[in-house]
């Protein structure tokens, strides 16, 4: 079975719009949080998001967007784009110039595109009371495609000709994790020698305020702790939104292009919670048995892992159920991997959030240092006994394990090596 | 959005709606709509939502095609000339006309079907097509574009008399192009040694594309169609010629019909070479006859069959050619 390798990335991040700068705020531990303006309302809860610096999307006309001048777009290919297809289709010209691909590279029945996001929350608000209104022949042709589940495939495809595998994936917060995952398989089945995985979100006040309903968001004010996980007195989750390309491709075409791919990614697990539709078991069952498959079908054990890159977002139940759930994998063997969550420094990217936590520990296997878990002052205790750092390590980490979960109880784990 | 009513044949009396005070929230809205438009289209929206006055919508019609073009493409609106092609010239794809539709149907406040806008290739065709919407007209057939094979299946010249390549045809005219080859009998003599296109075949050139018009273009009545071998070269006026043309030249042939009463039709014509007037005929005048049919109009595929069955003496051995 063919390996798989990461040869590219692309971020259009809160913590920056390049590699080079996300990789300088994960070592600095600079978070990229601010007082979003449309939350200073007094009727709103929460008031910090993950912000996305370079681009304007906040309007549902994408005529009115601005984005970094580097990037040529054409009007055909923006009007049917949700925000965060406008920050995907950045990071995605982003990744083909770090894997160094050309046109013909991307473009053939063997190079697929997978893609996760939640659609557009408000370009679907927008166009649905627009065709109630005014009816639907005075409707943008394009509304749907701009707005639902999907948009992210449906235009990337499209604008670069991808013909090979396509398919979105809905597993909310595991969604890009997901992706990831049949991502890998294509191209370890032989059906695929390189995949694009997608991850995007608008991370708007469309796309976040819904979450404070559920009372999982962090009502802090002050940008420098609100999001902090594992932290004894976090609050819940602060949103954030972008887009992030991962290139993933075969041990063969890594040799033909002759190519120093970031890491290999060895292989994933995935198993779900069987419990609640929002909240995690408190055992954090499925997340234990996901990395327990994801070591079965990597043979990889967990003494062997130096690093995990955990889902942990911040909120009062879930920190909790991953830490069982790190226990129970790693203390029954007696090792203690370096642990910590990015979160603390960009937010919870909801369907990004597995593509682009894959490509923080693609970079820092590159760059040769280990994140630290941020904005910690006083440990949860339930976390006592774990490995949970909170300063930068120096240091490459050769095996590295991503955590994600979602909704319904799904959860996933990747694992990854340096090459 | 109001629904366009039939209440209108003249061309002159103003759109309905005039009656409808156009308001300050109306312009605002205009404003809004038309913002990313030439300050020019929406001048010339505002005063046809006051007046109703149809004369103001090319102007319209016109600037909103262009805010969706491409910015590189754009240069190619500014003459205006109605044979641009949307899909070919100026890069507009289904999807992009009907965002152009919205916009239109937005600002002069018209409802339009979507199977209408099937037909529109050219600029002339968007423009034809809303001004019949406003004047409540029935839609002109489609332009049609006619390759060698068609023009040779219903023309009753035919080589080495046919002097079309290709054309294009219209309800409002028709054009054609024709590449002097060099190997056209006439030349030897015209001149020895110095072969140069007749002014005269020039003349009949203009006269075969009206012929091709009056078969494929002129509106149809129902149950009758103009016979092919009914049409003849009565006379012309105003003929003038500008340019010597010579082999490798590529003649753009255009007429437009000025007078259309049985048995009578008048024509204006022009031939271009590039950007260079060659010819010029203010009239020729074509007379032609009607013949009963109920055949619907010939498939484009080659495999086709001439409308008029008026004399199947003259025409069997194309046919023959063409079924095999």
């Amino acid at each position: 079975m063919p390996r798989v390798f990461i040869t590219g990335l692309g971020f259009v991040t809160s913590i920056g719009n390049d590699a080079a700068t996300v990789a300088g705020n994960l070592r600095a531990q600079r978070h990229g949080f601010e007082l979003y303006p449309p939350f200073q309302k007094p009727d709103i809860p929460c008031k910090v998001v993950g912000t996305i610096k370079g681009f304007f999307t906040d309007s549902v006309d994408p005529e009115d967007w601005t984005w970094p001048a580097a990037y040529e777009i054409k009007r055909e290919t923006i009007r049917s784009m949700a925000p965060h297809g406008l920050f995907a289709h950045c990071a995605f010209l982003q990744a083909i110039a770090d894997a160094r691909l050309g046109e013909a590279d991307i473009s053939n029945s063997d190079t697929g595109l997978f893609a996760a996001s939640g659609g557009s929350p408000m370009l679907t608000y927008y166009h649905h009371d627009r065709m109630l209104k005014l009816g639907p022949a005075r409707c943008s042709p394009l509304g749907i495609v701009a707005s639902i589940v999907g948009t992210l495939n449906f235009n990337l495809v499209a604008a670069f000709r991808i013909q090979g595998a396509s398919s979105g994936f809905s597993s909310a917060c595991a969604s890009s994790a997901h992706a990831m995952a049949y991502a890998f398989e294509e191209i370890s089945l032989g059906r695929q020698s390189r995949m694009f995985v997608v991850g995007g979100e608008d991370g708007n006040r469309d796309a976040i305020l819904p979450f404070a309903g559920m009372r999982t968001l962090s009502l802090q004010t002050d940008p420098d702790i609100a999001s902090r996980p594992f932290d004894a007195a976090r609050d819940g989750f602060v949103g954030t939104g972008g887009g992030v390309v991962v290139v993933l491709e075969s041990e063969a075409e890594v040799a033909r292009r002759g190519v120093a791919p970031y890491c290999e990614l060895l292989g994933w697990g995935q198993a779900s919670d069987g419990y609640n539709v929002a909240i995690s078991h408190p055992d954090g069952t499925g997340s234990r048995m996901a990395m327990e498959n994801a070591f079965a079908s990597t043979r990889t054990r967990p003494e062997d892992v130096d690093y995990v890159n955990a889902h942990a977002t911040s909120t009062l139940i879930g920190d909790v159920s991953e830490a069982r759930a790190l226990k129970s994998v790693f203390g029954e063997k007696g090792v203690r991997p370096a642990i910590s969550s990015t979160k603390a420094l960009t937010g919870h990217g909801l369907s990004l959030a597995g593509a682009m936590e894959v490509g923080f520990c693609a970079l820092v296997m590159r760059e040769g240092f280990i994140p630290g878990s941020a904005h910690i002052s006083r440990l949860d205790p339930a976390c006592e006994g774990l490995n949970i750092v909170s300063a930068t390590l120096p240091g490459r980490p050769r095996v590295v394990l991503k955590n994600s979960s979602g909704f319904g109880g799904a959860n996933v784990a990747l694992i990854m090596k340096t090459a | 959005m109001s629904e366009l009513s039939q209440s209108t044949s003249s061309s002159n009396k103003p759109f309905p709606l005039a009656s409808k005070p156009f308001a300050p929230d109306d312009e605002a809205a205009l404003r809004e709509a038309l913002k990313r438009c030439s300050p020019s289209t929406f001048e010339a929206a505002v005063q046809f939502r006051k007046t109703g006055n149809a004369d103001h919508m090319p102007a319209v019609v016109i600037g909103v095609i262009e805010r969706f073009v491409e910015p590189d493409l754009r240069a190619k609106l500014k003459d205006a000339d109605d044979d641009l092609r949307l899909i070919e010239d100026l890069g507009i794809d289904s999807l992009t006309m009907m965002e152009i539709v919205i916009l239109v149907e937005d600002v002069l406040q018209l409802t339009i079907n979507n199977d209408e806008l099937r037909n529109l290739r050219t600029v002339g065709d968007v423009k034809t097509f809303i001004d019949c919407k406003i004047r409540g007209l029935p839609l002109p057939r489609p332009t049609k574009f006619l390759p060698i094979e068609h023009i040779g299946a219903v023309m009753p010249v035919q080589p080495p008399f046919l002097f079309l390549n290709e054309a294009s045809v219209s309800s409002t005219g028709a054009n054609g192009k024709y590449k002097i080859t060099g190997q056209e009998f006439f030349l030897q003599g015209h001149f020895k040694d110095n072969p140069v296109m007749p002014a005269s075949i020039m003349l009949e050139a203009l006269g075969q594309l009206a012929v091709l018009f009056l078969l494929e273009g002129a509106p149809a009545e129902p149950g009758k169609a103009i016979g092919a071998n009914t049409i003849y070269f009565t006379g012309c006026e105003g003929v003038r010629a500008h340019r010597m043309c010579k082999p490798g030249d590529i003649l753009t042939l255009s007429i437009k019909p000025k007078r259309m009463k049985m048995p009578l039709a008048t024509f204006e014509g022009a031939i271009r070479v590039g950007q260079e007037k060659a010819v010029i005929a203010e009239d020729i005048t074509l007379t032609f006859a009607y013949v009963e049919s109920a055949v619907a109009p010939p498939a484009v595929n080659g495999a086709a069959l001439p409308v008029s069955d008026s004399d199947n003496s003259a025409n069997p051995p194309l046919r023959v050619a063409f079924n095999a």
